[in-house]
């Protein structure tokens, strides 16, 4: 059996002549044309020949029997076809009439094709924009886009998004070039069956390489995010992650942990931890943590005394980012308060310390190097010891 | 597009005129070049296409059809449109009676 070569096409595959020149060039060095697919096409290795091939276009992708007899009986096989594109060839000592005498009447079979790609462009273009808008309005929505790209749920949204752009940009392409092709031709400039297929190829092959790449890689993403999620009941006890604990900020012996109020697939979400992993973002982790204080009541007398405590810990890819980070930080989890109700302070221990405080609540957000803590907790303990633990916890990162 | 009436392609001209006797693809090319006495060569892919647009259109027919070979004929719609663009051509012609002349005054 002959040997089969896969070899990359030179260009897009609505450039007819420079595809026409391609197969030529290739059956000179023994690769006969088999196969083609959108970006391959398959060769058999074999004696080298000159041949000429042509495209003809035609919109039923089933080319009837008796244009390929017609074709046949002028010395024309039928090879393949791609889509609306059917290759013939011929060997070139055969010396058989050209397909097409006239480029008027050539014009007309890709009125159809050129019809069909206008309407594909301008699908995909209207799709493209739903999604764009999709996607900003997702990633914009609450006004924090560093921590939405960071969290890494928008990974996804946003390479699809590229990935419909680039086909978005092709059927764009495709529509204009046959467009063009067919004004060519009714003006009678016929195609070149020699065009020069060098001249792309190096950019094209590259741009495909990337491309694939890029998109292969993000399929990958959910899959090592699935895996490397979890989410687990936060033990009473210690715990060697760096996560601030709320018994380690209230210091009161008689804190007990209250009843679950939410069980799901066997996690308490109120006493939880979840580790999770996004290509910015490596190291995640996030808590809850609630308690009680039996016999002692909130100072304003609604109920038992029950602090609780949520943390947000990432490791960034970037040190870049802390900045955006922290400022997203503070508006998406500082409700109801703005901004500017926050205060940086000075600390030896870290790049950056902003809080908030109140009676009752203690908002953090500390960062170091490529880490960064942010500590909500509601209760009577004193800002200190919150800041005093995150500095503690820091270390473990 | 249905042909509209409007100035016809060499092409499709010709075919109709190698239609006026029934015939088939191949044997076509050859009366194509016989009827414009070697003037014109159609290349097999310009044929098919003329083909079956003037059969969309109306402008010729099958007439017989025994599987792998389609014999066409020249519709009574196609003969009148041939006629129109030859009486087109002839008006042309006349028209252009002084380029005549001026070769006989070099």
């Amino acid at each position: 059996m002959n040997k089969k070569v896969y070899k990359l096409r030179p260009s897009d595959y609505w450039r007819i002549g420079e595809h026409e020149s391609w197969f030529q060039d290739l059956a000179v060095q023994g690769l006969h044309l088999k196969k083609m697919g959108i970006h391959f096409a398959q060769f058999v290795k074999g004696e080298p020949k000159n041949m000429r091939y042509r495209i003809d276009v035609s919109i039923k992708k089933k080319i009837l029997p008796e244009q390929i007899q017609l074709y046949k009986e002028n010395g024309w096989e039928y090879v393949t076809r791609f889509q609306f594109f059917h290759v013939f060839s011929s060997p070139a000592e055969l010396n058989a009439p050209e397909l097409h005498t006239d480029s008027a009447e050539q014009a007309y079979t890709l009125k159809e094709l050129d019809k069909k790609l206008a309407m594909n462009a301008v699908f995909i273009a209207v799709a493209m924009v739903a999604i764009i808008g999709m996607t900003f309005s997702i990633w914009l929505l609450d006004g924090t886009p560093t921590f939405v790209m960071i969290d890494g749920g928008m990974m996804q949204q946003t390479i699809l998004t590229f990935f419909i752009g680039y086909l978005a940009y092709t059927s764009v392409q495709a529509a204009r070039s046959i467009r063009a092709l067919r004004k060519d031709l009714i003006e009678g400039k016929p195609i070149n069956h020699h065009a020069s297929w060098k001249k792309n190829y190096r950019i094209h092959s590259m741009f495909m390489f990337l491309f694939t790449f890029i998109v292969g890689l993000s399929a990958i993403i959910p899959f090592v995010q699935l895996a490397t999620m979890e989410t687990n009941t936060l033990p009473e006890g210690n715990i060697d992650l760096p996560i601030v604990r709320l018994a380690d900020v209230e210091q009161n012996p008689d804190l007990i942990r209250g009843e679950p109020t939410y069980m799901s697939d066997n996690v308490d979400w109120g006493n939880r931890y979840s580790y999770d992993w996004s290509p910015l973002a490596p190291v995640q982790y996030e808590t809850d943590e609630t308690g009680v204080v039996p016999g002692v009541m909130w100072k304003d007398g609604s109920g038992e005394y029950s602090p609780s405590l949520t943390t947000r810990v990432f490791q960034l890819r970037f040190q870049s980012m802390v900045d955006s980070l922290v400022s997203d930080l503070i508006k998406r989890y500082g409700f109801p308060y703005s901004p500017e109700d926050f205060v940086e302070r000075k600390h030896s221990s870290f790049d950056q310390l902003i809080v908030h405080e109140e009676e009752g609540r203690k908002d953090v957000i500390a960062s170091k190097g490529k880490a960064v803590f942010y500590v909500q907790y509601f209760g009577y303990a004193d800002l200190d010891s919150v800041i005093k633990n995150i500095e503690e916890k820091m270390e473990f990162l | 597009m249905a042909y509209n009436g409007g100035p016809m392609t060499e092409a499709m001209y010709y075919v109709l005129l190698a239609l006026m006797r029934p015939n088939h693809g191949y044997q076509l090319m050859h009366a194509i070049t016989d009827v414009s006495n070697g003037r014109l060569t159609m290349g097999p892919g310009t044929l098919y296409g003329v083909l079956s647009r003037m059969q969309k259109d109306g402008l010729i027919s099958l007439e017989q059809d025994d599987g792998r070979r389609k014999t066409y004929q020249i519709t009574k719609a196609g003969e009148q449109a041939l006629r129109i663009e030859y009486r087109r051509l002839k008006a042309l012609i006349q028209d252009s009676k002084m380029l005549e002349e001026g070769d006989e005054n070099e």
